[in-house]
């Protein structure tokens, strides 16, 4: 029976009256306790999650600490922790929807040992505020009252520790109850967690940087930055058109002048503009970090400015002013954040020097983040000087208008700099990739294949399968080698005389069963991570290199689909071509160089944009359409054990086959909403996984020529084509390694390049020129020369190294006339590429040639590693591997 | 701060009731001598008062009486004090009105209008607190029950909403304010009959029939309820008799 109460609330109104709210609140005997030690199950009904039997005692943070320390509550070591609904409340309405949604996730999340205890529904925990009681004080004390609430229910067998940071309630309650304790967090985690190091060092942290801000907020500076204007007047000037909703995108090259806002949503729609809205300076960006989703309102139109099309480094502050900008664009200024995506930052601390210089105040230390696009951020530490030459990561808490930089922490450190370890840990977190090794749960939920107790098919699954093993030839298209066979093909005349053919792919949901843990964790991760020399899979190896590899010669399971052709007409029953875009490719073409050719197919794939995945309930059906594939309708399923997206697929075909056949449809289909937002997070994810693919390409291209002496090593210098033509420099793309990048025609001192007869360049004075196609530079003295579209010229290739970001290779023209190869290895290299072949690795997939090269990388890398050896000839070939992938780089469609 | 969250993770609404659960409801019948029916009810904290007089002649133009069934005249007015500000509403303005209307569509459907040629029902809504109209239906009920005057069956009423996929039954003033789907549905619950069926937002197809259903199952449970406030009057009064 449920009990009614009444809540009575006094709110203040806008106008500043006292407004008296009463509220119903109903309380009930039974409330779902999630433990295992409940006396009595059956009443407590619960569903979901249970606390874990193996712990010493349960955890009860307060409402304080659960908004303070809700980092640390993440960590998987603390076990046993109980969220009390008043302490999530409190969270809810006073640190913002971010937080909140941290916290159910962490509820939610199967992986994580804590749960919520909805303690003010619950008769005998429920206590009614009292009249004059503060809010915070009545919120300590009905936490405290249902810990007390909790213990007794568990019959007094498992202690418990209520964490806060009130003084006054350790005082008051710390010796009430025996078996319930009340400590301090930091009390706590060094009596019971002496040893989880990355909790003490993170807690230290946090409370260091909020004493910074307490000290900042008593000053009162100038401001820095106008004040975000209020929620509500945001989305009334959204709804007016008045202002404009948009995502933020920085320029990387540019970025502390420019960023642009990518309009979103509807606001694009009514008004009238077409291209995205500049954003200059970092004044009017007003505090928004790279990917926040703000609200910009348009400057006049005689503030507008125009975009910078001249190449420029990051570091070069106002040089490029002199070269007069684009057509003046749609200029805005941000005045409020809608939603702030902050992550956690990749940074290096400044050098011994750089500290000295910053002065005396040596407590706050600038970092600079590794990304480009984010602005440095100020953290209060001790250890900056253990921390100089490390990768370390930090996360931002806030950024007042009254200081030009945000005010950050410290979390971890990653490794070293130019470590490759380190450098690859950078990457991985820089794209939010999480590879943490496999928990014990998860493989538990694994079947067993080792020598001793083989995998065999069960007898009920082979009852209800087709046998496929005596009746067809399955042959597998992947090179010899392959680890991870999802597809394979079988072909048969049948005695109709017509053509049987079957697809047959792992049947991976066989073992995956949905929303277990193994699931939950391969959702995560989404996809598996190929970078240039490992990779991370999204399922473990026993399934996705064993029992779901469709090797030869074992048994496996499969789904297959087969279709039946008609021996005459079978080719126009084919199930889908790509026709339209081979053909336009196919006509542009240079029947002299291949390697121009290569180029413009690559150029041509890249402009078209990145398919992307859809819940089909959320679009109208006219929008379905692929437009790299040119096919109304398309999904693929053929890879499940790297892609969760096929696993999805792979459900949802088993539940229309099952309902075809009036069985039972099991109730684990998603919902659209949820895979509305699973295919959000699985795009995510593949543009992740494809820029960390490409950051770790060119991190292995820059190892590779770091320790070379660009003036003597012969590598260095090698044959381009150019791409793409800007106002100072021209884009060049280096066969031999797959290079992509830019030249200056013109350098920093305002010289040109120019060629003598010997064809060899020097830098003199002079101006540039450029035309649509080509561009000539002439010096003072008459000289001049022109560098056309798709010229061959010899380049020497750099390393420009960097601390705090990634080391960035630089191209330099040394004569505009071809390369001469000196040795053979360009013949072996240059042999062309059918046109057809690589039409069909670009549409349709390049994961097969990446397993094979996957392998190879593996082995050599292996070799590097350890012998320590030079890397001569065998990182070349790496390199030539690798050539294929930069090529394809993010422009790959992913075959979806 | 972040927006009321009407169901939480762990399927709790805002004052503690799980989905499907009703508002407590309280009703006593015949609580004014003077009239020939009267009824009072609470759920949660809407608390209706209804009155019925009649069968009796035409009041006012006889043009209005019907030659062949009893017509059913509805009022419903609140009172200033029946919401958390005190708000003056002047008689007959739209709300009242197409509450007054609903009604007498409600109770038409539902009384044996063709046995007495003339009925009247007057509503008094003291306060409100969401789920209005289906407070008024049900103390409606119990007053024409507490009349006498013959009706098909009782009609029931309750609301429901519709949060994060789940319909959500019997809402309150809290919920109801939230800016969601909202259904009013009066059944007539032992033929499952509907009377009224009333819904002003928008709401896709695929959800309505679970909606639907929450709304009819909250409405059966009501029917339990005013059962038992019946019997127990029937009882009471017959004791009173001396039988």
């Amino acid at each position: 029976m449920l009990q009614k109460r009444e809540k009575v609330l006094l709110l203040r109104t806008f106008q500043g009256r006292t407004l008296r709210i009463v509220r119903e609140h109903y309380l009930r005997p039974c409330v779902p306790c999630h433990s295992p030690l409940c006396p009595q199950p059956a009443a407590c009904s619960h569903d979901g999650k249970l606390l874990s039997s193996d712990v010493t005692h349960y955890v009860i943070p307060d409402w304080k600490v659960v908004q303070d320390y809700l980092e640390i509550l993440e960590f998987p070591e603390l076990k046993g922790i109980i969220f009390m609904q008043t302490a999530c409340q409190a969270v809810q309405h006073q640190r913002g929807r971010r937080q909140y949604n941290k916290l159910r996730n962490l509820l939610k999340d199967a992986r994580h040992d804590c749960i919520l205890f909805a303690n003010e529904f619950q008769q005998c925990c429920y206590l009614p505020r009292e009249r004059g009681e503060s809010m915070e004080k009545w919120q300590t004390r009905s936490i405290y009252n249902a810990a007390v609430w909790y213990y007794h229910h568990c019959q007094d067998r498992m202690p418990i520790v209520m964490v806060t940071e009130d003084e006054e309630a350790i005082q008051q309650y710390g010796s009430e109850t025996e078996g319930v304790f009340v400590i301090t967090f930091k009390n706590y985690l060094d009596n019971f967690w002496p040893d989880l190091k990355a909790a003490h060092e993170l807690c230290d942290s946090i409370l260091q940087s909020r004493r910074e801000r307490e000290n900042e907020s008593q000053e009162s500076h100038g401001k820095e930055y106008p004040e975000h204007l209020p929620l509500e007047v945001l989305e009334a000037g959204i709804k007016s058109g008045r202002y404009i909703q948009g995502i933020l995108n920085v320029n990387k090259h540019r970025a502390q002048i420019e960023a642009f806002v990518r309009l979103q949503g509807a606001s694009s729609k009514d008004s009238d503009l077409v291209s995205d809205i500049l954003i200059h300076g970092m004044k009017a960006r007003n505090r928004s970090i790279h990917g926040d989703v703000v609200v910009v309102e348009l400057l006049p139109k005689n503030e507008w400015k125009g975009r910078t099309v001249a190449l420029c480094e990051n570091d070069c502050d106002d040089k490029a002013s002199g070269e007069s900008p684009s057509e003046p664009m749609p200029t805005g200024r941000v005045v409020g954040i809608l939603q702030k995506n902050w992550r956690d930052y990749v940074v290096t601390f400044p050098s011994k020097e750089e500290v000295q210089s910053q002065g005396k105040n040596a407590q706050k230390i600038l970092v600079t983040p590794w990304d480009y696009r984010i602005p440095k951020i100020r953290i209060s530490t001790q250890q900056a000087e253990t921390l100089q030459d490390f990768r370390v990561v930090v996360r931002i808490d806030s950024w007042e208008s009254t200081s030009v930089y945000p005010n950050g922490h410290f979390v971890r450190v990653l490794g070293r700099i130019g470590d490759l370890e380190g450098e690859i840990a950078t990457i991985l977190v820089e794209n939010s990739i999480s590879v943490i090794p496999f928990s014990e749960a998860q493989m538990c939920e694994m079947p067993v294949n080792t020598p001793e107790s083989p995998w065999k098919v069960s007898p009920e699954e082979e009852q209800k399968r087709k046998d496929l093993r005596k009746s067809h030839l399955v042959f597998s298209i992947d090179p010899k080698g392959c680890e991870d066979v999802d597809d394979t093909l079988s072909v048969r005349t049948l005695n109709n005389g017509n053509l049987e053919l079957g697809v047959h792919i792992a049947d991976v949901t066989h073992f995956v069963a949905p929303n277990s843990y193994i699931d939950i964790e391969a959702r995560t991760r989404a996809t598996t991570y190929y970078l240039a020399d490992r990779r991370y899979d999204m399922l473990p190896s026993v399934l996705s290199a064993d029992l779901c590899s469709l090797l030869g010669g074992v048994d496996r399971y499969a789904v297959s689909i087969m279709w039946e052709l008609d021996k005459a007409s079978y080719e126009i029953k084919k199930v889908w071509s790509n026709k339209t875009l081979a053909d336009s490719l196919d006509n542009a073409n240079d029947p002299h160089d291949p390697i121009v050719n290569r180029l413009l197919r690559s150029m041509a794939t890249q402009a078209m944009s990145n398919a992307l995945y859809f819940s089909t309930g959320s679009c109208a059906e006219e929008e379905f359409h692929h437009y790299g594939l040119a096919l109304d309708k398309y999904t693929h399923f053929t890879s499940p054990i790297r892609r969760y997206s096929d696993i999805v697929v792979h459900r949802l075909l088993m539940a229309a086959i099952s309902k075809d056949k009036k069985m039972e449809i099991k109730g684990n289909l998603f919902s659209n909403k949820d895979l509305e937002e699973l295919c959000r997070h699985i795009n995510n994810r593949n543009q992740a996984a494809q820029h960390s693919q490409k950051q770790s390409t060119e991190l292995f291209q820059c190892m590779y020529f770091k320790d070379k002496d660009p003036a003597t090593e012969e590598r260095c210098i090698s044959d381009g084509v150019i791409y793409s033509i800007r106002t100072n420099g021209v884009l060049l793309f280096i066969p031999r390694f797959g290079i992509k990048g830019a030249a200056y025609l013109k350098n920093k001192d305002g010289l040109v390049i120019s060629c003598g007869p010997d064809s060899c360049s020097e830098w003199k004075p002079g101006s540039l020129q450029r035309f649509q196609n080509k561009i000539t530079s002439t010096t003072t003295d008459g000289e001049s020369v022109t560098f056309h579209l798709f010229d061959h010229v010899t380049v020497r290739i750099s390393i420009q190294a960097s601390r705090c970001h990634s080391d960035t290779i630089r191209l330099e023209i040394i004569s505009n006339k071809p390369y001469k190869i000196p040795n053979t290895e360009l013949i072996h290299q240059s042999s062309p590429l059918l046109k057809s072949e690589l039409v069909k690795e670009v549409t349709k997939s390049v994961e097969e040639a990446q397993l094979a090269q996957e392998v190879k990388v593996n082995i050599i890398q292996e070799e590097y590693q350890e012998y320590r050896q030079t890397k001569g000839r065998s990182l070349y070939t790496l390199l030539e591997e690798i050539r294929d992938l930069a090529l394809l780089d993010v422009s790959n469609n992913y075959g979806i | 701060m972040a927006g009321l969250e009407l169901l939480s993770d762990q399927g709790y609404r805002v004052d503690g009731r799980r989905a499907g659960e009703l508002r407590k409801i309280q009703a006593r019948m015949g609580v004014f001598a003077q009239a020939d029916g009267s009824a009072y009810i609470e759920q949660g904290n809407t608390k209706a008062l209804a009155v019925v007089y009649g069968p009796h002649e035409i009041r006012g133009s006889r043009a209005r009486a019907l030659p062949d069934r009893a017509l059913v005249n509805c009022q419903y007015s609140s009172a200033t004090f029946s919401t958390g500000e005190r708000k003056r509403r002047p008689h007959g303005d739209r709300k009242s009105c197409e509450m007054g209307l609903q009604l007498r569509q409600t109770f038409e459907a539902a009384i044996l209008t063709q046995l007495h040629p003339r009925s009247q029902i007057d509503i008094y809504v003291l306060q409100a607190d969401g789920g209005t109209y289906a407070a008024c239906v049900n103390a409606a009920t119990l007053a024409v029950l507490d009349a006498g005057i013959p009706m098909r069956d009782f009609v029931c009423a309750c609301s429901a909403g519709f949060v994060d996929g789940t319909a959500l039954a019997d809402l309150s003033h809290v919920e109801e304010a939230a800016g969601g789907p909202q259904l009013a549905l009066a059944l007539l619950p032992a033929s499952g009959q509907i009377a009224l069926l009333e819904m002003d937002a928008r709401l896709h197809e695929d959800h309505l029939e679970r909606v639907l259903e929450a709304a009819a199952q909250a409405a059966r449970d009501v029917h339990t309820l005013l059962d038992r406030v019946v019997r127990q009057h029937v009882r009471e009064a017959s004791i009173l008799l001396g039988d």
